[in-house]
């Protein structure tokens, strides 16, 4: 079995649960497939070239427009410090009212995204008052390094990369409290061995999870070697993340709350936000920890 | 190891003890495990409230509003922080979820005050309704986290009862196991070891003097057998049976009776044996009327012979007469030494022929067995009084004493004479 692992701290669970080897109590051999963003993630779910991945609740929104046939079966962290806003220190860029006509990178049908639409939305500003430059995190960086682009929106690692590699200083504004995300499990919509399956990947996520409660310091090096990260990063960014599995009613209303906004914000072309309780399914996390599901009872078919 | 029964005794309620001090302990622990999960539950249905009274008054409210006024929030928010800061000790686990509570409720008073900073003067309506749903939605994640927590812990609590019960059932199983195994080994230890005992004694009694073997060894049973095997080995040494002792004693009234009844010179019945036959002979005759003779010896001369040729010589004579004697009279008749040279013979159903005819013999074979001293035959001879029993005699001494005068009468009549008493008979 093959999982999407999108390359961010984010996904420390799945690192740790491979080098703990969580997942040899469980009933699944799994392999991962490393990728950036949760977008890829997804794409590569939605292909069939993998049986789950990892994304972030702002892809399952954009997502929830357009593709049908997913669910997320548990989210298994949240941070709320991950997707930042960078400038240059040399324009003077305050606030997103400063971004007006200017060049914003994103990547596309992300939280990047999503967090550039809600920054400009809150200065009375839309989408269509920057040039946006679609890419990904590494291209957009490079982008930003040449000056191609006035500011990006990008998540970590690739932000501390840039603060890292560049000799020019940078601004990294403060959207802390617009740019919480979790990052879910997820597959095609699944059938009663999708399930199974899912509740053992789920198993081996929990063991390493509370490995990471238990063992702060050991699971922090085991991420740093995995993605040969900067200790320092780790400690800059570790306070803002939070590992724990559940599916509950606030990640229903944020997913439907961010699709209405793309929605509403003629991000994407789409009549009406979908309901967005089709989009999780708690199967599986029942049978491992009900505690960590709240969501009104679903009802499958076939059951 | 021999270990005692008291130290047994004091193993056993040590163990029992020892077990029942952390069933104590044990029970302890969970009453402060559980008041601490029943306290974290309680700061969880607190949290889950305020987060309730937050979302209602966000949900009530338009916030939004040029006059809304901030207090109402700002006092609830307060109140909630101070809340939030004042919780209990939690698990690792729990702490990730209080964790996650913290930074949703940072991010809730972040986006509060983005939301009032100039209450969005440039921002739409959409936004403001978008960014109203996600401060609702981040107030909703708390309550989603509070009762995250409450399962938790409600499931540490049923974990905690659940080891418990577990636990002092074991310790109970263990305490009753051992209650019941001590008390067995302590029983079979006395039953047996005082078996032992007694069957030991019991032997003692029958005289078979063995060691007692214990099968359990006590400290106190081995003191016991040790005391008795060393009596039993001196018993053993110095003790012989009744049996042996009766035998042995009666083998030495034998021999002292007949050390008493014998003389010791001649070996032959002394006088105290004489009179004590003689009286039951003549009781006898009494009640039978059969007939009884009383033969009188004296020796002829004797004093001379004890001048002539020595005491020694003399006491020689005396056996040589006791010899011929006793090789002369009938078995059921019985010899005796008088006194001095003098001998009787008692003659059951014997009349005076009879006991004429025994004295002949004896004067005869007196006769035919001299004795030899330094080369020379020396011959002695003896005198006799016969007397047979009848009405005149009172008993057996006035029977004697007619022998005797029969005697008396043979030495006056010369010596080496046969006298009968009463008669005029001489040889």
């Amino acid at each position: 079995m093959i999982i999407a692992v999108s390359k961010t701290p984010l996904s420390t669970p799945f690192y740790i649960a491979k080098a703990i080897n969580s997942f040899d109590d469980t009933c699944v051999r799994v392999k991962y497939e490393q990728v950036i963003g949760g977008k890829s993630a997804f794409d590569k779910v939605m292909s069939g070239e993998v049986d789950f991945g990892t994304s972030s609740d702002s892809v399952i929104a954009f997502q929830s427009l357009t593709t049908p046939s997913f669910v997320s079966h548990a989210m298994f962290v949240q941070s709320d410090n991950d997707v930042k806003l960078i400038t240059h220190s040399a324009d003077n860029i305050k606030s997103a009212l400063d971004l007006k006509g200017k060049k914003v990178g994103v990547t596309q049908g992300t939280a990047s995204e999503y967090l550039l639409s809600t920054l400009l939305a809150i200065e009375g500003l839309t989408m269509a008052d920057v040039k946006l430059y679609y890419d990904k995190p590494p291209q957009l960086l490079q982008a930003f390094s040449r000056d191609e682009v006035d500011a990006i929106v990008s998540w970590e690692p690739f932000v501390f990369q840039l603060l890292q590699g560049l000799d020019k200083k940078i601004k990294i504004h403060d959207t802390k409290s617009l740019s919480t995300l979790s990052f879910n499990l997820i597959s095609q919509t699944a059938d009663s061995q999708g399930v199974e399956k899912a509740k053992c990947v789920i198993q081996g996520l929990q063991t390493a999870i509370h490995y990471i409660a238990s063992h702060p310091q050991a699971a922090k090096k085991i991420v740093i070697d995995e993605l040969n990260l900067d200790p320092a990063f780790i400690d800059w960014v570790w306070p803002d993340y939070i590992f724990k599995l559940g599916l509950n009613q606030s990640l229903i209303l944020n997913i439907r709350s961010q699709a209405l906004w793309v929605v509403e914000t003629q991000m994407r072309v789409s009549n009406s936000a979908p309901n967005s309780l089709r989009f999780v399914d708690s199967r599986a996390l029942l049978q491992v920890d009900p505690g960590a599901v709240d969501i009104p009872l679903q009802i499958f078919p076939g059951k | 190891m021999k270990i005692s029964l008291q130290q047994h005794i004091y193993f056993f309620t040590l163990s029992t003890g020892l077990l029942f001090t952390v069933l104590v302990g044990s029970i302890l622990w969970s009453t402060q495990v559980v008041e601490v999960a029943l306290e974290r539950e309680q700061y969880a249905n607190k949290v889950e409230n305020h987060t309730n009274i937050l979302k209602q008054l966000l949900i009530n409210e338009d916030i939004y509003a040029s006059d809304y006024n901030t207090d109402n929030w700002l006092v609830l928010d307060r109140k909630f922080n101070e809340l939030l800061r004042r919780n209990p000790s939690l698990t690792p686990e729990q702490q990730t979820i209080q964790n996650s509570i913290e930074s949703q409720n940072k991010n809730v008073q972040r986006l509060f005050n983005t939301i009032n900073k100039n209450q969005l003067k440039n921002a739409d309506e959409k936004i403001k309704k978008h960014l109203k749903t996600r401060l609702i939605t981040q107030l909703e994640a708390i309550r989603s986290d509070t009762i995250q927590l409450s399962s938790i812990v409600q499931k540490d609590i049923a974990n905690v009862i659940k080891q418990q019960i577990i636990f002092i059932l074991s310790i109970l199983a263990l305490s009753l196991f051992i209650l019941v195994y001590g008390a067995v080994k302590l029983v079979k230890i006395f039953s047996t070891s005082l078996n032992e005992v007694k069957t030991a004694f019991e032997k003692n009694r029958s005289g078979n003097f063995q060691k007692i073997q214990l099968s359990n060894q006590s400290e106190e049973f081995n003191g016991i057998a040790n005391a008795f095997n060393n009596m039993n080995k001196e018993l053993s040494e110095t003790t012989i049976s009744l049996e042996s002792m009766t035998k042995i004693v009666a083998e030495r009234t034998q021999v002292l009776e007949q050390l008493s009844n014998t003389d010791p010179l001649t070996k032959v019945a002394n006088r105290r044996a004489l009179f004590e036959r003689g009286n039951d002979e003549f009781s006898r005759v009494q009640r039978s009327k059969n007939p009884l003779a009383v033969i009188l010896l004296d020796c002829d001369l004797f004093k001379n012979i004890n001048d002539q040729f020595g005491h020694l010589f003399g006491d020689e004579i005396l056996k040589n007469i006791c010899k011929v004697c006793t090789e002369e009279i009938r078995s059921i008749d019985f010899f005796a030494r008088y006194g001095g040279e003098e001998f009787i013979i008692i003659l059951p159903d014997s009349g005076v022929n009879a006991a004429v005819e025994t004295a002949h013999r004896i004067q005869h074979a007196l006769a035919d067995h001299c004795i030899t001293y330094e080369g020379e035959d020396i011959f002695v001879t003896v005198s006799i009084g016969i007397c047979t029993v009848n009405d005149q005699h009172i008993d057996f001494e006035n029977l004697i004493k007619d022998a005797d005068l029969a005697m008396y009468q043979a030495k006056e009549n010369g010596r080496n004479r046969i006298e009968v008493f009463g008669d005029s008979i001489v040889d």
